[in-house]
C-alpha cells in the first residue's frame, strides 16, 4: 500500500485510491464537483486542483491523481486558494441567481464553495448566457440548464449505472448545455439519483419540488423495507412528517443509489390504507381492549392455533412472536409463508430492485434454521384445507392474500401497518408502526442485518410490532420480556446462533452479515489456504 | 475609560434649602406654561391620532407585481430569519410563468410577531414591508390575529371597524391610498419610507 503525504500528514492508502479519498481519510476536504466515488473520473470541473510538492508535476487535479509512493501534495498554499477562486468564478459566470426558488439551495456545492473559496466581486459586464429552464426530462425530474455547471455526473450515471444514456452535453464553451436526445425522455427506475448526484440545482426532483427548504429537515438513518435489497436511506423529516428519502452510502449494499419506488415509499405512512387504530370485529377499539380480545381468542381457541411469522416485519418482532408462542401457546404451530403480497409493487431487475418484496426473508430463514419446527407455506395450505386452523395470528404479511384463501371459518388476528385482505377478514387488528417509525433491524438478501432508526413517532395508536408482542404476551401470561428494541434484539442475538454476538452498537451504520451455518470440515489444505487468504 | 469623579458639594448645596427652591421653581414654571399655552404632548386617542414616523414598523403587507400577484417567491428567507418563528409559508408552482414559485399561503401570527423587521431585511424580492403605519393590530379571536396572504396583500379589507369610524371623522389622518367607501387601503406602488 503506497504512502502519500497530504499537507504534511502521511497516510497509507490502498493502491488506486485517488487524492480526494486519501485526503478525506485524514480529514482534509478537497472541493470537487465532477468526481463521484461510484462513477468514473471525468476531471472536467477543475475544482480539485492541488499543488504537488514531490513525486509529480503540479498543479494537478486530485481526483485523477492516484496514490503512489513518494507523492506529496499541498491543499493549503495561496496558489491553491487562487485556483479555487478562479474556478468558482468560471463556474458561476453564467449561473443564474435562482437561489430563492431553487430546491438545491441549502445543500448546493456552489453555495458552499462560494462561501468557502469564492467571495469575489463580480467582474461580469455582459449579460449572462440564457438557456432552457424548467425542462421536463423525466417522470420525476426537472432540468434547469442554466444552473448546470457541466460536470457530467448525470451523463456518466446514465452511461455507467443504468446504461440508458439519455443525457448528453450539447454545444460548446459557455453555451454548453445539458439535455436529453429528442424523444429520449428519462424513464428508468433510478431517476431520483440524478437529482441526488447533481452538485447544483440543475436536475431537481419533481416529487420534492418546492415542498420544503432542505435546511428545515432533520435526517435519520434508516433502511428501506420495500424489497429484499434493504437500501440504506436517510429519512428527511420535520415535525413528525416525512418529506423525502435520500440514499445513504453503503458500498456493500446500495453504493450511493436507491430506486424511485423506495424513494416515494414514505407516502404510505400517511396513506389511506394505513392502519391507525385497533379494531375488534370490525369496530374501532382501544388498543388494550383489542390486545385482551386477541389473548382471549388465542387462549380459548377451539381448534388449532396457527402463528404466521412476517417476512416484511423486523427481526425483533418475529423473534418476539416466536418466543411468545413457545412460552404461552405450546399447542400452536408456527408457519412462515414466503411470497409477495398480492397488489405489491412488481418491478424488479438485477441491480437494486429485488423480485422478493419482503424486507426480512433472510431473517425468517435464519429463524427457521434455528427452530426446525417452523413449517412453510405448503403446510399452512394443507392445514387450512383440512380445517385444522381455528385461530390464526398473522404478523404483517397479507397471508390470506398470498395463499388465495378467504379465511372462512378461521378467526384471524392481524398485526400490521397496512390494510389488506387479511386485515379485512381479521377479527382483531392491532396497528403496527411503519418501519420509519421504529428502531428495528431487517436482514437483507445478502444476509446482512441492518439497523433502521426511528425517524418519527408512530402514527395514531400504532406501536412497533415487538412492543405489541410484549403486550400480547403479557395478556397471555408470559411476555417475551424486552423493554426496548435493543433489548429485543439482544434477546434474539443471545438465542439464535447466526445472530450471536450482534448488538445495535456492533451493527453500526453499515450492518453486519449473519454467521453462516457451520460448513462441513474439509481436508483440502489448498482450499483452507484460499479461504484464509 | 474615564470614570466620573464625584464632585464635592458646595456650601449652598449642602444646606439643601436653595436647591429645593430651585426645584419648586421648575414645577411652577411648567404649571404656569401649561395653564396659559396648553400645548400638551397627550393625544385624545382615538379621536386624535399621532402621525407615525415614516420608518415606523407597523402591520406587514405583501407587495404586488403590476399584474396584482404577490412579489413573494416563497424562498422562506423571512420564515428562516424570524426570531419568533411566526411566519408560515406554503410554496406552490406556477405552471405558465418564468417565476416558477409562489406562496400558496402566507401567514404571520401577529400574536407571536415581535415587530423586529428582520423579515423585511431578509426579503430578496422586496415582497414584504412593514410600512403601513398600522399599529392597531387587534382582534377578538386568536385565529383572526393570524394575518394571511389575502389580508396582507389587500390590507385592511373587511376588517378594522375602528379604522373606518375613525377615518370617517378624520379623513386627513387616513394613510395614503385609504378608500373611505371601501374601507381599505388600495395598493400603493410608491413605497412609504425605507
Amino acid at each position: 500500500m503506497p504512502t502519500v503525504k497530504i499537507d504534511g500528514i502521511e497516510v497509507e492508502v490502498p493502491a488506486g485510491t485517488n487524492m480526494i479519498e486519501a485526503a478525506r481519510k485524514v480529514g482534509i476536504d478537497i472541493p470537487h464537483y465532477c468526481y463521484h466515488p461510484h462513477l468514473s473520473i471525468a476531471g472536467n470541473c477543475r475544482m480539485c486542483l492541488v499543488d504537488v510538492e514531490a513525486g509529480g508535476r503540479g498543479p494537478d487535479i486530485a481526483c485523477n491523481m492516484m496514490a503512489r509512493d513518494g507523492l506529496a501534495i499541498r491543499t493549503d498554499t495561496p496558489q491553491v486558494a487562487t485556483m479555487r477562486r478562479a474556478t468558482m468564478e468560471f463556474l458561476l459566470k453564467n449561473h443564474p441567481l435562482d437561489c430563492p426558488i431553487c430546491d438545491q439551495s441549502g445543500e448546493c456545492r456552489l453555495q458552499d464553495y462560494y462561501m468557502e473559496y469564492g467571495q469575489y466581486e463580480s467582474r461580469l459586464s455582459d449579460p449572462k448566457v440564457t438557456k432552457h429552464k424548467r425542462v421536463d426530462i423525466g417522470d420525476h425530474l426537472v432540468l434547469d440548464a442554466e444552473r448546470c455547471i457541466a460536470c457530467s455526473r448525470c451523463v456518466r450515471f446514465g452511461d455507467e449505472i443504468t446504461g440508458t444514456g439519455e443525457l448528453r452535453l450539447f454545444n460548446r464553451t459557455d453555451h454548453t448545455e445539458i439535455g436529453i436526445f429528442p424523444g429520449a425522455r428519462i424513464q428508468h427506475d433510478y431517476q431520483g439519483n440524478l437529482a441526488d448526484i447533481c452538485p447544483v440545482g440543475a436536475i431537481t426532483n419533481k416529487d420534492f419540488r418546492f415542498t420544503k427548504r432542505v435546511w428545515y429537515l432533520k435526517e435519520t438513518d434508516a433502511v428501506c423495507t420495500e424489497c429484499a435489497t434493504g437500501c440504506n436511506v436517510r429519512v428527511c423529516h420535520q415535525q413528525g412528517q416525512v418529506f423525502r428519502l435520500l440514499p445513504r452510502r453503503n458500498d456493500a449494499v446500495n453504493k450511493s443509489w436507491m430506486c424511485d419506488h423506495g424513494r416515494q415509499a414514505f407516502e404510505a405512512i400517511t396513506g389511506l390504507d394505513r392502519l391507525l387504530r385497533a379494531r375488534v370485529q370490525g369496530q374501532p377499539a382501544d388498543l388494550d381492549d383489542a390486545v385482551a380480545a386477541a389473548a382471549t381468542l388465542l387462549r380459548e381457541a377451539g381448534g388449532g392455533v396457527a402463528v404466521v411469522l412476517g417476512h416484511s416485519a423486523s427481526n425483533e418482532a418475529n423473534w418476539a412472536l416466536l418466543k411468545l408462542t413457545r412460552d404461552n401457546l405450546p399447542n400452536a404451530t408456527v408457519y412462515a409463508v414466503a411470497g409477495n403480497d398480492p397488489g405489491a409493487w412488481d418491478r424488479s431487475d438485477d441491480f437494486l430492485m429485488d423480485a422478493d418484496k419482503n424486507a426480512n426473508s433472510a431473517g425468517i430463514a435464519a429463524l427457521m434454521a434455528h427452530d426446525p419446527a417452523i413449517r412453510d407455506r405448503s403446510d399452512l395450505v394443507q392445514a387450512l384445507a383440512d380445517g385444522d386452523v381455528d385461530v390464526m395470528l398473522v404478523l404483517g404479511d397479507d397471508v390470506l392474500g398470498r395463499l388465495g384463501a378467504d379465511g372462512a371459518g378461521v378467526r384471524v388476528i392481524h398485526v400490521g401497518s397496512f390494510r389488506c385482505t387479511t386485515s379485512d377478514a381479521a377479527t382483531v387488528v392491532l396497528p403496527a408502526a411503519h418501519p420509519y417509525e421504529q428502531d428495528a433491524t431487517w436482514t437483507n438478501r445478502d444476509r446482512r442485518v441492518q439497523r433502521g432508526r426511528r425517524a418519527i413517532h408512530p402514527a395514531g395508536d400504532s406501536e412497533p410490532a415487538w412492543a405489541l408482542m410484549e403486550r400480547l404476551g403479557a395478556a397471555l401470561g408470559k411476555a417475551p420480556g424486552a423493554t426496548s428494541a435493543a433489548a429485543a434484539f439482544k434477546s434474539l442475538a443471545s438465542s439464535v446462533e447466526s445472530f450471536s454476538g450482534m448488538t445495535y452498537q456492533s451493527l453500526g451504520n453499515g450492518g453486519a452479515v449473519l454467521a453462516s451455518p457451520p460448513s462441513p470440515p474439509t481436508d483440502d489444505e489448498d482450499a483452507l489456504e484460499t479461504i484464509h487468504a | 475609560m474615564n470614570l466620573p469623579v464625584e464632585q464635592k458639594r458646595t456650601f449652598l448645596e449642602r444646606i439643601y434649602l436653595v436647591e429645593i427652591v430651585k426645584g419648586l421653581a421648575i414645577t411652577l414654571r411648567h404649571a404656569l406654561h401649561n395653564l396659559f399655552k396648553q400645548d400638551f404632548e397627550t393625544f385624545e386617542y382615538p379621536d386624535v391620532r399621532k402621525e407615525m414616523p415614516e420608518r415606523y414598523k407597523g402591520a406587514h403587507r405583501l407587495t404586488t407585481r403590476p399584474d396584482g400577484r404577490v412579489k413573494c417567491v416563497a424562498c422562506m428567507c423571512c420564515a428562516q430569519v424570524c426570531p419568533a418563528k411566526c411566519i408560515t409559508i406554503e410554496a406552490g408552482e406556477l405552471d405558465d410563468d418564468p417565476i416558477e414559485k409562489y406562496p400558496v399561503e402566507f401567514q404571520i401570527d401577529m400574536l407571536r410577531c415581535i415587530y423586529c423587521g428582520f423579515c423585511v431585511e431578509a426579503c430578496p424580492k422586496d415582497a414584504i414591508r412593514m410600512d403601513t403605519g398600522i399599529y392597531e393590530i387587534n382582534a377578538f379571536t386568536r385565529q383572526d390575529m393570524i394575518h394571511d396572504k389575502a389580508y396582507m396583500t389587500d390590507l385592511m379589507a373587511g376588517k378594522k371597524p375602528l379604522a373606518e369610524s375613525f377615518y370617517r371623522a378624520h379623513q386627513d389622518a387616513a394613510p395614503p391610498g385609504y378608500d373611505l367607501e371601501e374601507d381599505r387601503v388600495l395598493p400603493v406602488d410608491e413605497p412609504r419610507g425605507l
